[in-house]
Formats: C-alpha cells, sequence, structure tokens
C-alpha cells in the first residue's frame, strides 16, 4: 500500500520559500488527445534518464467475484506479446536499449513505471501505446502466467502468517464493496480465470480515455508530444467503463477473527472503517496515523514495543483510495503475549485521544514528518512521477498535488480528535487474532 | 504486488554498469574536509532541495570483526547506541529526531557500522548534535540492553514463521560456518541469551574510534557551515588512546563438493532456496566481467534463471541471483522458490544453466543488451543526496578513488562476449557449491535425494 506520499503535501504551505525548482506546478506540460489520453510532461534534466508512467483507472475494486486479482493478472501479461511485439519481446527491447521497469496493481489503480537513457524515449512509447490494445493473451502463456501468480501468492499470503491474518481481517470487516478482496485475488479464482472474460474485462479498462501517461526527465518536449501523438493518437477511446456502485453498508457492531495456525509468532490486526481519501475527514485522520504510527515517539510504538514489550513492532494507518476503506493497526505481538491485553492496550490508546486530543507538539511534529517525508520523496523523477499519477487517479487531477498542502494545513488540532471519535469507534471495528497451535492467548 | 522483485534491478552498486555514450553522468567529485581529530568528511553541495543526507562508516565496527561466542554484538550494540546518552534518554532521542521529520539509523554491516542520517537542512545542525551525541556518549544502560535482548530473540522467531526470510540466515550459517562473514547481523538465540550489557560497552570501546570513520555530506549547505557544526559535534569525539589492531578475517571457505541443508518447515506450501559458490573481493579487477555475466544469467528480469523459471515455466515469481562482495573476498548467489511438488524439476533446471553458461557463455546480442542495461540504469543509482554520501563513504572506505566508476563504466563497454564467459566459467559453479531449501521436508524430500545426501534440519529448533 503506498500510504504516505500525500501527506506530505501539507509541507509546501509551511515552508512555500524553500519550494525546489526543479518541481513547479506552472512547468508541468498538459495535454489531452482526442481518445482522452491525458498526458503531463515534466521536463528534468538532472541525470541523463526518463521516467515513463502510465497508470490506469483499473484495480481489484472494479472486479467481482469468480474474477478477483484479474487486474494483478492482466499486469503481468502485460509483459506478454501483442500481435506487433511478441511474448517477452517487450522486456527484451527494453533491456537492450538500457531501460528497466516495473509495474503494480493496487485497489484503484495499475501503474506501469518505465526508467531509461533519454535515447530509448521513441522504443518506449512505441510499445507502451502499443500494450493498450493489442494484447494477444495466448493459451500457453496465459497458462504460464497464472502458475507465477499462484506462485506469488504463496509467497506473499499463504506462506506469511500476518498476511493470512490481514487478508481474513479485511474481508471481515469489509461485507460488500470490492475492497473485500485481495488485489491478489483468491486462489480459487486465480487457478480458474477465462481467456475470454480477461480479455473482456481487459477490452474495457485499458482505452486511453481511462489513462494519464506521465514523463518526467531529460527528455525535450516538443519532441516527447510528437512521439506520443504519433504511437497514440490513432488507439480509439473505448465506453466508460462501468462504476463501482456497491457502497458498504456502515457495521453495527465489533468483529472479530480467530486463526489457529501453526507459528511461533502471533499476528494482531485492529481496523476500523475510515472515509475515501477525497473527504475532508481524510486529512486529520492522516496526521492522526503520524501521532499513533510513525516513528518510535509514536504512541503506539512507544506504548506497545518500548514501555510494555508486548509487540516487536507496530505499523499501519490511513489508507488512500477511491471508496471508503479502513484505517488499519497491524502489530506483531510478542510471543506468549496475551492477545486480548494488547487489544485493550491499543483501545485505551484510542480513548485517551478521543478523550483529550493529541497534543500542540504531536500535530507540530506529524507537521514536520509530512513536510519532511514530502521533500525526500521528490528528489527522483520516479518520486516525482509516482505522486503526479497518484494525484490523477485518486485525487482527480494532478493540480490537486499543489494545494492539497491547503487541506493539511487548514486542520486544526481539534479536529483529529473529533475524527477519532467519529471513525475509531467500538461498532466500526473489526479485530483479529492468530494463534499459534498450541494455544498462546 | 510488483512485478518482480526489487532486488533485480537494484543488483549491488558494485554490478553498476557504464553510461551510454551520448551521456555525460559522472559522479561528481567531492570536496575533502579532515576535521581536527581526524576524521574524513568528503562533501558535495546540492541546492535543488532544502535537504541534506549523511553517512559514516567506521571501519571495524561490523560483526565480522565481533567473537563468534557474541554473534550479534556489532548490531546489537549499534542499535543501543541510540537509546540513551547523559544528555537524553531513548525516548528523548526518538521524539527529537522525529520531531523534525528526520531520520537517524546507526546499523552494523559486515566490515563496518554505518551511521545514516537525513533531514531538512534547517534541522541538520540539531540532527548532527543527537547523532555526534549517540557515537560520543552512549551510556548502554541494563534496562535498554535487556529490551533489546528479549526483542532479538523474539524476533528470529517471527523470522523463523516466513520461510521466504528464514532461507537467507540457514544459507549464510551452511556456507560460513563459524567464519566471521557468515555471523548474523541478528545473532542467533543461544549467542543473544549468553551476551551482557557488559559485551556491549566492550565492543563500543574497542572499535569505535574517530579515526576509523569516514563520512559523506551530499546537500543545501555551504562549506563552511558545515565544517562549523562537524567540528562542534562529531570533532568533539577524542581518540580514547590507542587502538588494538583490527584482527585479521581468514580467508573465505571455498565448498568443496556439495554441501545440501534441508531445513524442515511442515507448514509451508513453497520451497525455498539458495545456492552458493565463491565470488570476488569488492573493487576486484573481474567485477565489469561479473556484472555483464550476472545481468545475463540472474540480474534482470530477461536474464537465464527468470526466463526459465518464471516466463517460460511459470514455476516461481522470482529467480535471481547476485554477487556479494567484501574486502577480503565474495560470494555468489542464486535463489527462487517454488510449490512444494516442483522443486525437483527446478533445481534440476538451475542446474542445467549453471552448466551452460559456463561451457558455452552467452549470445553476442545479449552481452550487448547487458551492457547497454547496465549502462542505462546506472544514473538513477546516484539521484539522491543520500546515495551519493553513501557512495563517496564506501568508495573511500574501500580507497576506490572517486573516479572508480568512470574507468570502471569503461571496461564495462569493454567487456566481450569471451570474456563474459570466461566470467561464467570462472565464477558459476558446477560442482562444488552449498544449497539450502527450506520447505515441508514430507513433500520435498523424494525429489532432493538424487542430488546427494542432505542433513537435515527442523525449523523449530534454535538457532540456524
Amino acid at each position: 500500500m503506498q500510504k504516505k506520499l500525500f501527506g506530505f503535501i501539507a509541507a509546501l504551505i509551511i515552508c512555500a520559500a524553500f519550494l525546489p525548482a526543479a518541481f513547479r506546478k506552472e512547468d508541468i506540460k498538459v495535454h489531452k488527445l482526442d481518445n482522452g489520453l491525458k498526458i503531463l510532461l515534466l521536463e528534468d534534466h538532472n541525470i541523463p534518464q526518463v521516467a515513463l508512467y502510465t497508470y490506469f483507472r483499473v484495480g481489484s475494486r472494479n472486479e467481482r467475484p469468480g474474477l478477483t486479482g484479474v487486474s494483478h493478472f492482466i499486469e503481468h501479461m502485460m509483459f506478454n506479446g501483442t500481435k506487433k511485439i511478441g511474448p517477452g519481446e517487450f522486456d527484451r527491447k527494453m533491456e537492450f536499449s538500457g531501460g528497466a521497469n516495473n509495474a503494480f496493481t493496487g485497489t484503484d489503480m495499475t501503474g506501469y513505471t518505465d526508467w531509461f537513457p533519454p535515447a530509448a524515449l521513441e522504443v518506449m512509447i512505441e510499445m507502451e501505446a502499443d500494450r493498450i490494445q493489442g494484447l494477444l493473451l495466448e493459451p500457453q502463456v496465459f497458462e504460464s502466467e497464472r502458475g507465477v501468480i499462484a506462485s506469488e501468492r504463496r509467497m506473499g499470503v499463504e506462506n506469511n502468517n500476518d498476511s493470512i491474518l490481514s487478508e481474513n481481517v479485511r474481508a471481515t470487516a469489509i461485507m460488500a464493496h470490492p475492497y473485500h478482496w485481495g488485489v491478489i485475488g483468491w486462489m480459487s479464482d486465480i487457478l480458474s480465470w477465462k481467456r475470454d472474460e480477461v480479455m473482456a474485462y481487459y477490452r474495457t479498462f485499458y482505452a486511453p480515455n481511462n489513462a494519464v501517461l506521465i514523463i518526467v526527465g531529460d527528455f525535450e518536449s516538443g519532441k516527447a508530444l510528437e512521439l506520443i501523438q504519433k504511437y497514440y493518437a490513432a488507439i480509439p477511446a473505448g465506453p466508460p467503463p462501468p462504476a463501482v456502485l456497491t457502497v458498504e453498508p456502515p457495521q453495527m457492531g465489533p468483529k472479530q477473527v480467530f486463526i489457529r495456525k501453526e507459528a511461533q509468532t502471533p499476528s494482531f490486526n485492529m481496523v476500523y472503517h475510515a472515509p475515501n481519501c477525497q473527504s475532508p475527514d481524510f486529512y486529520p485522520l492522516s496526521i492522526l496515523d503520524m501521532v499513533l504510527l510513525n516513528g518510535e515517539s509514536s504512541r503506539l510504538y512507544k506504548r506497545l514495543v518500548r514501555d510494555e514489550q508486548l509487540a516487536l513492532n507496530v505499523y499501519g494507518g490511513m489508507n488512500e483510495t477511491i471508496d471508503p476503506m479502513l484505517f488499519t493497526i497491524y502489530a506483531k505481538p510478542r510471543p506468549g503475549v496475551d492477545l486480548n491485553r494488547l487489544e485493550a492496550v491499543i483501545e485505551e490508546e484510542l480513548g485517551k485521544i478521543q478523550k483529550e486530543g493529541i497534543t500542540e507538539k504531536e500535530y507540530q511534529k506529524a507537521q514536520n514528518m509530512i513536510r519532511s517525508d514530502f521533500y525526500f520523496g521528490l528528489q527522483t523523477n520516479s518520486g516525482k512521477a509516482g505522486q503526479l499519477g497518484r494525484a490523477e487517479i485518486l485525487f482527480g487531477s494532478y493540480e490537486k498535488l499543489f494545494t492539497q498542502m491547503d487541506n493539511y494545513a487548514a486542520v486544526k488540532r481539534e479536529q483529529i480528535q473529533e475524527a477519532a471519535n467519529k471513525y475509531l469507534t467500538e461498532n466500526n471495528k473489526t479485530v483479529g487474532k492468530l494463534i499459534p497451535e498450541g494455544g498462546v492467548r | 504486488m510488483k512485478r518482480f522483485i526489487t532486488t533485480i534491478i537494484l543488483v549491488a552498486l558494485f554490478l553498476a554498469g557504464p553510461f551510454l555514450a551520448e551521456s555525460a553522468f559522472k559522479l561528481p567529485a567531492p570536496e575533502k574536509i579532515v576535521l581536527k581529530n581526524g576524521i574524513t568528511v568528503y562533501y558535495l553541495k546540492n541546492a535543488d532541495y532544502p535537504l541534506i543526507s549523511f553517512q559514516m562508516l567506521i571501519r571495524g565496527a561490523g560483526y565480522a570483526f565481533e567473537p563468534g561466542t557474541v554473534e550479534g554484538i556489532a548490531s546489537l550494540t549499534a542499535e543501543l547506541m541510540q537509546k540513551g546518552t547523559p544528555k537524553m534518554d531513548a525516548d528523548a532521542i526518538a521524539e527529537a529526531v522525529d520531531f523534525m521529520g528526520a531520520s537517524l539509523d546507526i546499523s552494523a554491516g559486515a566490515e563496518s557500522a554505518t551511521i545514516s542520517a537525513g533531514s531538512l537542512s534547517e534541522h541538520f545542525p540539531k540532527l548532527v548534535e543527537i547523532a555526534a551525541d549517540c557515537l560520543i556518549n552512549p551510556l548502554f544502560k541494563e534496562e535498554e540492553f535487556a529490551k533489546e535482548q528479549s526483542k532479538r530473540v523474539d524476533n528470529i522467531k517471527a523470522i523463523k514463521d516466513n520461510p521466504g526470510a528464514a532461507v537467507r540466515p540457514y544459507f549464510f550459517k551452511a556456507y560460513f560456518g563459524a567464519h566471521p562473514l557468515g555471523h548474523l547481523a541478528s545473532g542467533t538465540e543461544s549467542t543473544l541469551k549468553k551476551m551482557t550489557v557488559a559485551d556491549v560497552r566492550d565492543f563500543y570501546k574497542k572499535y569505535y574510534r574517530p579515526e576509523r570513520a569516514i563520512a559523506g555530506v551530499v546537500g543545501n549547505i555551504e562549506k563552511a557551515k558545515l565544517i562549523e557544526i562537524l567540528e562542534q559535534t562529531l570533532g568533539k569525539w577524542s581518540n580514547p588512546g590507542p587502538a588494538a589492531p583490527l584482527s585479521t578475517i581468514p580467508a573465505l571457505p571455498k565448498p568443496k563438493g556439495q554441501k545440501l541443508i534441508l531445513v524442515d518447515k511442515p507448514d509451508a506450501s513453497q520451497a525455498y532456496w539458495i545456492l552458493g559458490a565463491p565470488g570476488y573481493p569488492i573493487g576486484d579487477k573481474i567485477t565489469p566481467q561479473a556484472a555483464v555475466m550476472n545481468t545475463l544469467f540472474g540480474g534482470r528480469f530477461t536474464s537465464w534463471l527468470s526466463t526459465e523459471l518464471r516466463i517460460k515455466r511459470g514455476l516461481t515469481y522470482g529467480a535471481s541471483s547476485n554477487f556479494q562482495t567484501w574486502s577480503l573476498g565474495g560470494l555468489f548467489m542464486a535463489n527462487s522458490y517454488t510449490k512444494n511438488d516442483k522443486i525437483g524439476e527446478m533445481l534440476d533446471i538451475v542446474l542445467d544453466l549453471l552448466k551452460k553458461a559456463r561451457k558455452d557463455g552467452f549470445a553476442a546480442e545479449e552481452v550487448e543488451s547487458s551492457r547497454n542495461y547496465l549502462q542505462g540504469q546506472f544514473p538513477q543509482r546516484l539521484e539522491t543526496n543520500a546515495s551519493k554520501a553513501g557512495t563517496y563513504a564506501m568508495l573511500a572506505f574501500y580507497n576506490l578513488g572517486f573516479d572508480y566508476y568512470d574507468k570502471y563504466l569503461a571496461k564495462v563497454q569493454a567487456v566481450s562476449q569471451s570474456e563474459a564467459k570466461d566470467a561464467a566459467t570462472k565464477l558459476l559453479p558446477e560442482t562444488d557449491f552449498v544449497l539450502v531449501v527450506v520447505g515441508k521436508a514430507a513433500d520435498i524430500k523424494k525429489q532432493l535425494e538424487k542430488y546427494g545426501t542432505w542433513t537435515a534440519k527442523k525449523i523449530t529448533d534454535p538457532d540456524f
């Protein structure tokens, strides 16, 4: 989960005087092709490298039972052959040109991230444009890649107790909305995806009007735009993808999940329904996230890890999502710790904030962390491209990146207490405990 | 949900390659500052962002120099240095660093300890003051020692719950035995339990010394101001008397034949393995050839390992290989994982690929692609203040010179097809290696029998 970067924007207002010259809204050139593809270009000639990011408005929230995990599967298949570029050719050509890439799928978006030397600009634009429309999904490659995903799920979930628990907790807390399942999908769905269904899903969501293309780095904007026109302009726009209509009903009482499993250490989760990232409540809860969970001086780390030694670690917080998701508290309990006690201590800490709010010093500390992290994240071409893409998809426009500071700065200290009282309530809570077989409780 | 593990892209900095001819990017030469107490600092100004990054290496304060009886003491010492001085207790240090939105980390590698710090420029003087206080005046309170010691014992249990994380410490123990480069930074259950706070104080006294410190600082600060800040802080670190010479690290082990270890984790649905063999020392002249060769064998997404195990057969999410380098020698490691019933098929393919690379080498086009890839991916390794500061400290530490990459990159550019093959023949193992598998023994044992005799271990047994 990429959760924190947007928090850092708060910083801008506090230290506008330090705004790095290399990252100003005015320097971003914005274009839109007739087929709806939005383009953001930012030249930065610091190093001879270009970051080309393509973000699509599709993720696990667009899936349905039986097809869970398919957004992520398509992300993998995007490297596995089109009518023009055979299976594996994308990577071979890219690497031959000195490029590398990665890709990720989230609940709300899928991103393709390329880094390459300036001379590879044309070949990368050509190949990125090609795979928006030309995927083959050849049966043999399809089956092989299914195996890769099954292995990824075994690695990421089934052989990782913390992940097994959080998958269960999320599916328990979220009943109706597609955030119910994880991005990787259920194993039985992974093993039974059908080619025609996957193809239909790809055609629905992979269209220029459902994407934003961002280029940051050592290139010349006029030339880049010419190349984008050349390779993308003929791609037809698609019909607008269907909206996600399911709304999670309010939770009406606390929920609990227990897992008993062979293990040497327990796992623990506590989650609350939380607003989406465009809600005004997102900002106070993000500041609360910092105060509770970020750094060794944060309230929960200090109490659970340092003072009472109940946990090896504690982490979590707000998620930046299009639809309402969860405020999460994940702890790695020490072996033998009473998990009910752990839960009670966390509740006590949340209760203190609900009753007394946070201190002025904590408020300032959170703002400082936000600001510092923002700048550290902006040092690279990829950092800039990633933030622009996320602002565009999750917050509605890249411009929000430069105005969100107002939202953070405008948060009053008492609003954090109000948000804690509104969301971190007993009826809104789901707790999960993974108990090592043999019965440590 | 990344498409492939990041480590595949981020092959060790030392394996990095040259730039394309068109790209004039070079690591800028830093300015040298010597503090009055002898600490050498390499500095570069970068006014693009209101940030400063600092990295310092202290020779000898790493785990390769700790006595085997207290394995893990180097890392524990580094951690406890941040847990209290006469001026600030542990909570005050954490609070002050967090309040600035800064980062401060002291950790132990093999040959050195590393102090990394970064903040907005305006907070840098305060951050260095805290870092220096931790470095010069640590208290090593009994209470903090006990907390960290027991936390580390439990942390090892958590690692053992995750086979993908557990395979690495098992491998290092199998490969190195009692050799100091096989020490686990984390320590082991047995050695952690035997340690006392007096061991920590001894280690600190013996190995933390200003004359063994080298630092890099990059960011938005003027040289005169930096010198003033550093003299008032790190400059106050006085030499505690004559140093005992650092112990000599013995030559690295060279496996003869095959050493096979199977660690039983009965709930694992996937088997995880690492295969290792001797590599080469840091800065060795084979480095460019090894980089070109390993990129092709297991160092990037289209590498042989990834192509055969992932792309063609869908056996795994990730397969890669890399070299780890130290002053005295190095290590080649290949690793992957697959579901229990496929482990035999997977290992057959890996052993065949090793043989094939040694015998046939790589196609001319592959070698060209590898050179291009290493060139194209290099500049971003030095994009941030922190990576530049760390690189300055590291190049100085190993006495490689700040033009190391310029020279080295030119050499990579010139690596030929036959040199890539020679590197494979020299560095990839065929019959002499260590192989460790962590998985469900009941399901995988039969498939492994054909490779030889396996030493059996249980994940629930203490230590590795």
